[in-house]
């Protein structure tokens, strides 16, 4: 007992005189590695909890009023309310309730509120809802009766304008529900309403959205099967909730993608513990050498140096979380956009530490620095006494039998290449992460030579503007190769990271500017006025497009309806086209199938359908299938005639020609228009007289050109989490250049010291360390435009085609890349700035002395 | 006579009362047409009781109630969903040797098919609670009734043995002072029953006889009226009795008290408040609302030479409404014994109780008028 407290003791102290002194003693040093690594916890923690909170539950909107019923019902088009009627006289006892969903937009600010139509009067699982006042009935024969959720503010007797579809529409607030929860569910902002009167608002007559279902509790009778058997075919049973999970099922891959950036720049971080645990070593050498003799094991060493690099990464990990959480705030925002924009109509929800989230910080904090500590902690270990002692090395040697790892690092290149073969795992392209970080490890690997040979050939460069200052940093960085190694190693994968993702988002903008160039021929589009969702689009009445094609300067309408489906277990769209102006008209491009002329026959001809790319890799439905979509009273069996190129989205397209589909889908109204003018038609005029002779219907008619430049905005807005990230990498990164320097400066300061007593002046030192900033930015700048092009071919060919499923042409955003990589190297200038003032501030004769 | 009068009439005024036809003397009835819905009338319901047995020991009253109430008459419907009628119902089953009372409610509109009372389908129905009638055997018409909830279901076949009855005198049942203060009132007084009862997913065949009332009306009750008490009687002499008393603000059965005398050949025989009374007896409190119902009575028709004392099979049977907006009443199988004609007779029933739990005039007087 006493013996082991004695050694516990012993320990206690080493570690104090060994490591906690030391840390204590380079606070600059050891701040800025803290903040490293404590940046990279925040920044997989921001987008851990950013994901959680925008779209964590991906549960839609129009979920809210799901209650606890076990399945509920859908019909592609619309449940045609008699089968409500006749569910609810099924001899079973079993609880129906109906929903008729849809959005309004407030005019102005373009906000959008779900409308949810139930039925008032009878709805059992609305049943004891301290929302609705039961016996409040007279309201049911008021035509614009609403109740609204408190957080709508507002108050009874208030009316309210919303556009639905394309049409305006006063509402009058009879009440305020009590609650702010249906069982469980944040209400957020939301419109409750008579079915009557949604149908009308939301222009759904005779048609439901859903129908849930409620089984009894208890007793094992399949509920399910028995009510597919009651079901006609073009009704779906589904479990409640389906489409959350569905929306979770898509988004994965778009999280997981988000995350693995993430981790990028917790392995930047890694670099940088990595290196100030190396440095650790070397420097306390003598010490390690003092502690052996005294009859310290080469355990307690080495435990003593990973205590370090676990100190380190639990102070990161607790400065990681709170800082998390503020970026989380930040990027709850940009992610949300993204899921809204591509996935699902979900209102964000807080963002919350859970347990999960201390876990993950302490894991990724400490478990990366453990990791990075374990070679220089090893090394320490291997320390002998007498070599300490004698003072021989004053750096450590890079262990770099430079033939030896440049095999390694050809070996994973080679490996990241055969893993970009590998296909996708649940649609998460695991194959491609691995190969992205193969190709990681090798550039970290090829990095002592990279900078040997980089400083060789900045070194006359830096001569110029630097003169002999420019030299002797040169000089300096390479005697310390090792170190200098591990800091371009860091940078570089920073850089590489922005490189990469930069290529990888300009080449997608490209194609999809390229793609709508070829698309988007029409010369107006008219679309309701009412907002667009994911899963929901507005429609407008047919008559619209009729008077669009009285107008004179009109040649041709292309009518499409966008439906909402589920293919295959994932939301996907079928969309009705006028296949005889859109084959003719609009430039779509395939990429299977036979000629478009042909393609084009055929779908007029009977039942068949195109496919998009995404919905073709998502499903491996390709040109000559034949696939069965739950439409009729039978499922409708349809060729696929072409799989075509399409950036819209990722929920993949069907499309099939409209007058065929109306057979199966008899709702006429529409999603959009293309609007084809006679040659010579001024488009300007044209849209003057059509938005006149539209007068009165709420549509919004865009030219070409707006449509297009809208496009992008909302590309670019699906990106801005993905910016982010990676300005959060190069942050990081640069910071752990600003510590590298200050070691750099600390370590050399007796060379520097040597340098002023033989006459250089402060300026000298300064611009010493300047150049030697500028040097690593430059050399770490190179190598990561270098590896960022061969990641971002990863990214593009595998990670994003496994992923979202669609082909992205390759193209160098030259422009971004100079300012990128310009912001880069002046930020490694600007991280030169402090330690080059310290530098130059050292005492010479006291550094000489200390020697 | 029924107490969803009150739900009825609170219903249609709060929803705004229309222009319907009252109930007036003359009224030329005709079956099966009467047997279904009267839109011309702002209230309407089919009410069915009755007493079973599993052919054991096993003894069960049942109650199974469609209410319809008109809201608008003449506006054409734009939408199934349009509140043109609502349709109430109430499902009750009394398992006399456990000592349960289930009961259950149910409110909808038309929609699409979720409740109505159609002579074309020959049905009236409220979701899954329906009666379906069946003319095709020339034996007599059927009805087949069918409710369940979660714990209770029954699926029962009903045979009248009796023609129609129709209440009151001159084709309307009188229930106040005034012009169309009446309702047509129609009933079955011996159906014999013959289904399944299921409780808990344990199910018995059963035998027994059931009532079945059907009445309809715009606007009939009085402004003094306060509740009233009902009870059907099917004595084992093959005779039925239908008795209600209108109970005034003393708590007195007033002047539009009334009833029938059906004889064992199907002859009715209207009797008026001053030919039969009804004298309270033992009373229950009820635990859930604290309302006290006098559930046993003791009645007496001289000019019948009969007496008869009426005693609950179980005190809890109320009614508690679910929703504010229906009343709480006690409604439940009752049996009869006493002497027709110094001849002991014995008998079952049901009794219905309103206007205990709060008087129910106030609504009536507010929204009647």
């Amino acid at each position: 007992m006493t013996r082991r407290s004695a050694r516990a003791k012993n320990l206690a102290s080493l570690l104090h005189r060994l490591i906690g002194q030391p840390l204590f003693r380079d606070r600059a040093r050891t701040s800025v590695t803290i903040l490293a690594v404590a940046l990279g916890v925040a920044t997989v923690v921001a987008i851990d909890l950013a994901g959680e909170a925008s779209a964590g539950s991906f549960r839609s909107s129009m979920e809210t009023l799901q209650g606890s019923a076990s399945y509920e019902i859908h019909q592609v088009g619309g449940i045609p309310e008699e089968l409500y009627g006749e569910l609810a006289r099924l001899p079973e006892p079993l609880t129906f309730s109906a929903r008729v969903e849809g959005y309004g937009t407030v005019p102005g600010t373009r906000e959008r509120v779900p409308v949810f139509g139930v039925d008032l009067l009878g709805d059992p699982m609305l049943r004891g809802w301290g929302g609705i006042d039961a016996a409040d009935l007279s309201t049911l024969t008021d035509s614009r009766a609403v109740w609204v959720s408190p957080a709508l503010e507002a108050a009874p007797g208030d009316r309210i304008d919303l556009i639905f579809n394309d049409h305006a529409e006063t509402v009058d607030v009879q009440g305020v529900l009590q609650d702010t929860q249906f069982q469980g569910v944040s209400l957020g902002r939301m419109v409750l309403a008579d079915i009557a009167l949604a149908q009308r608002l939301l222009d759904r007559m005779g048609r439901l959205d859903r129908i849930y279902v409620q089984v009894p509790e208890g007793g094992d009778k399949d509920w399910a099967e028995s009510l597919r058997r009651r079901l006609p075919p073009s009704a779906t049973l589904a479990e409640a909730g389906i489409q959350s999970r569905q929306n979770r099922k898509m988004l994965s891959a778009f999280r997981w993608n988000v995350r693995v950036l993430s981790y990028i720049a917790l392995l930047v971080g890694a670099f940088l513990v990595y290196n100030a645990v190396a440095v650790s070593v070397v420097r306390r050498r003598p010490q390690i050498g003092i502690v052996r003799a005294l009859g310290a094991s080469q355990r307690m060493v080495r435990w003593g140096f990973l205590f370090e690099g676990g100190l380190l990464g639990v102070c990161g990990a607790a400065l990681g979380l709170p800082l998390g959480q503020l970026f989380a705030f930040a990027a709850v925002e940009a992610m949300g956009q993204t899921v809204e924009s591509l996935y699902v109509s979900s209102a964000p929800g807080s963002v919350e530490i859970r347990p999960w989230t201390v876990a993950l910080s302490v894991i990724t904090g400490v478990g990366v620095a453990l990791a990075s500590a374990w070679r220089p902690a090893h090394e320490a270990a291997a320390v002998r006494p007498t070599e300490a002692m004698a003072r021989a090395r004053r750096d450590y040697v890079a262990r770099t039998s430079s033939r030896k790892w440049a095999g390694v690092a050809l070996g994973l290149a080679a490996l990241a290449v055969a893993l970009c073969a590998v296909p996708a795992w649940e649609r998460i392209p695991v194959a491609g992460y691995a190969a992205a970080l193969a190709l990681i490890a090798a550039a970290a690997l090829l990095a002592p030579q990279a900078s040997a040979t980089g400083l060789r050939t900045v070194e006359r460069l830096f001569a110029l503007p630097f003169g002999v200052a420019g030299t002797l940093g040169a000089r300096g960085l390479t005697a310390s190769l090792a170190r200098t190694a591990v800091i371009v190693a860091a940078l570089c994968t920073a850089t590489a990271m922005m490189v990469s993702v930069g290529v990888m988002v300009g080449s997608f903008r490209e194609t999809v500017s390229l793609w709508m160039d070829r698309q988007l021929q029409a010369d107006l589009y008219i679309r309701p006025e009412g907002l667009a969702t994911p899963d929901q689009s507005p429609t407008m009445a047919e008559g619209i497009a009729l008077r669009v094609e009285q107008s004179p300067h009109v040649a041709a309408v292309d009518r499409f309806r966008v439906h909402p489906i589920e293919y295959g277990g994932l939301p996907a769209r079928l969309g009705l086209g006028d296949v005889r102006v859109h084959g003719r008209r609009a430039g779509i491009r395939f990429l299977e199938g036979p000629r478009p002329e042909t393609i084009w026959d055929r779908l007029t001809s009977g039942d068949s359908v195109i496919v998009s790319e995404p919905f073709s890799n998502k499903h491996d439905v390709h040109a000559g299938d034949t696939i069965a979509l739950p439409l009729g009273p039978d499922d409708v069996r349809f060729r696929v005639e072409g799989v075509y190129y399409d950036y819209s989205g990722e929920q993949g397209y069907l499309i099939g020609d409209r007058s065929n589909l109306l057979r199966y889908l008899p709702d006429r109204r529409l999603s959009s228009l293309s609007v084809y003018l006679r040659e010579g038609a001024d488009a300007e005029v044209a849209r003057a007289t059509i938005m006149g002779a539209l007068a009165g219907s709420h549509v919004q008619v865009a030219r070409n050109r707006e449509l297009r430049e809208r496009a992008l905005v909302v590309f670019d807005r699906t990106f801005a989490i993905t910016y982010a990230l990676e300005a959060i990498a190069v942050i990081v990164a640069i910071l752990g250049m600003a510590g590298a320097l200050i070691i750099l400066v600390i370590d050399r300061r007796a060379d520097l010291g040597v340098l002023r007593v033989l006459g250089a002046s402060q300026r000298q030192v300064r611009r010493l360390v300047l150049a030697q900033a500028g040097m690593l930015g430059l050399i770490s700048t190179a190598t990561g435009c270098l590896l960022g092009g061969g990641l971002s071919l990863i990214l593009i060919k595998v990670i994003n085609k496994q992923s979202f499923g669609w082909t992205i042409q390759f193209h160098w955003p030259i422009a971004f890349l100079l300012a990128a990589l310009a912001a880069i190297w002046t930020a490694s200038f600007v991280a030169g700035v402090y330690p080059a003032r310290m530098a130059a501030a050292l005492d010479p004769v006291g550094v000489l002395h200390e020697e | 006579m029924k107490h969803w009068w009150i739900v009825a009439a609170t219903l249609a005024a709060a929803l705004g009362l229309y222009a319907f036809e009252p109930a007036l003397p003359g009224y030329e009835f005709e079956f099966p047409r009467d047997h279904f819905e009267h839109p011309e009338f702002e209230i309407e319901w089919w009410y069915y009781t009755g007493n079973l047995h599993d052919g054991g020991s096993r003894r069960f009253g049942f109650e199974l109630t469609f209410f319809r109430v008109s809201v608008e008459r003449d506006n054409p419907p734009e939408s199934a969903w349009d509140v043109g009628q609502v349709y109430l119902a109430h499902f009750a089953v009394t398992d006399i040797d456990s000592e349960r009372f289930y009961r259950a409610e149910r409110v909808n509109r038309s929609g699409p098919g979720l409740a109505g009372a159609s002579r074309l389908k020959r049905r009236i129905w409220n979701g899954n609670w329906s009666v379906d009638w069946d003319f095709s055997d020339v034996a007599g018409s059927m009805q087949r009734l069918r409710a369940l909830t979660e714990e209770v279901s029954i699926d029962l076949s009903l045979r009248s043995a009796k023609p129609p009855v129709v209440h009151g005198v001159d084709g309307i049942s009188r229930k106040a002072a005034g012009k169309g203060k009446a309702s047509h009132y129609i009933s079955l007084t011996r159906l014999h029953a013959e289904g399944t009862v299921a409780i808990g997913g344990a199910a018995f065949a059963v035998t027994g006889s059931a009532w079945m009332d059907h009445e309809f009306s715009t606007d009939s009750m009085g402004p003094d009226q306060v509740g009233w008490d009902w009870m059907s009687v099917q004595l084992d002499d093959g005779t039925e009795l239908m008795l209600y008393g209108m109970r005034d603000r003393d708590g007195r059965h007033g002047e539009f008290s009334s009833g029938t005398f059906v004889d064992a050949d199907g002859r009715p025989r209207h009797l008026d408040a001053a030919e039969f009374s009804l004298v309270p007896g033992r009373t229950w409190r009820s635990r859930e609302t604290g309302a006290v119902y006098p559930v046993s009575w003791s009645v007496e028709i001289p000019g019948l030479g009969l007496s008869l004392a009426c005693e609950p099979l179980m005190d809890g049977q109320e009614v508690v409404s679910e929703r504010g907006s229906t009343p709480t009443y006690w409604e439940g199988a009752v049996r009869y014994s006493g002497e027709r004609r110094d001849a002991r007779v014995a008998g079952v029933g049901y009794l219905e109780m309103t206007g205990y739990e709060q008087p129910v005039w106030l609504g009536l007087r507010s929204n009647g008028e």
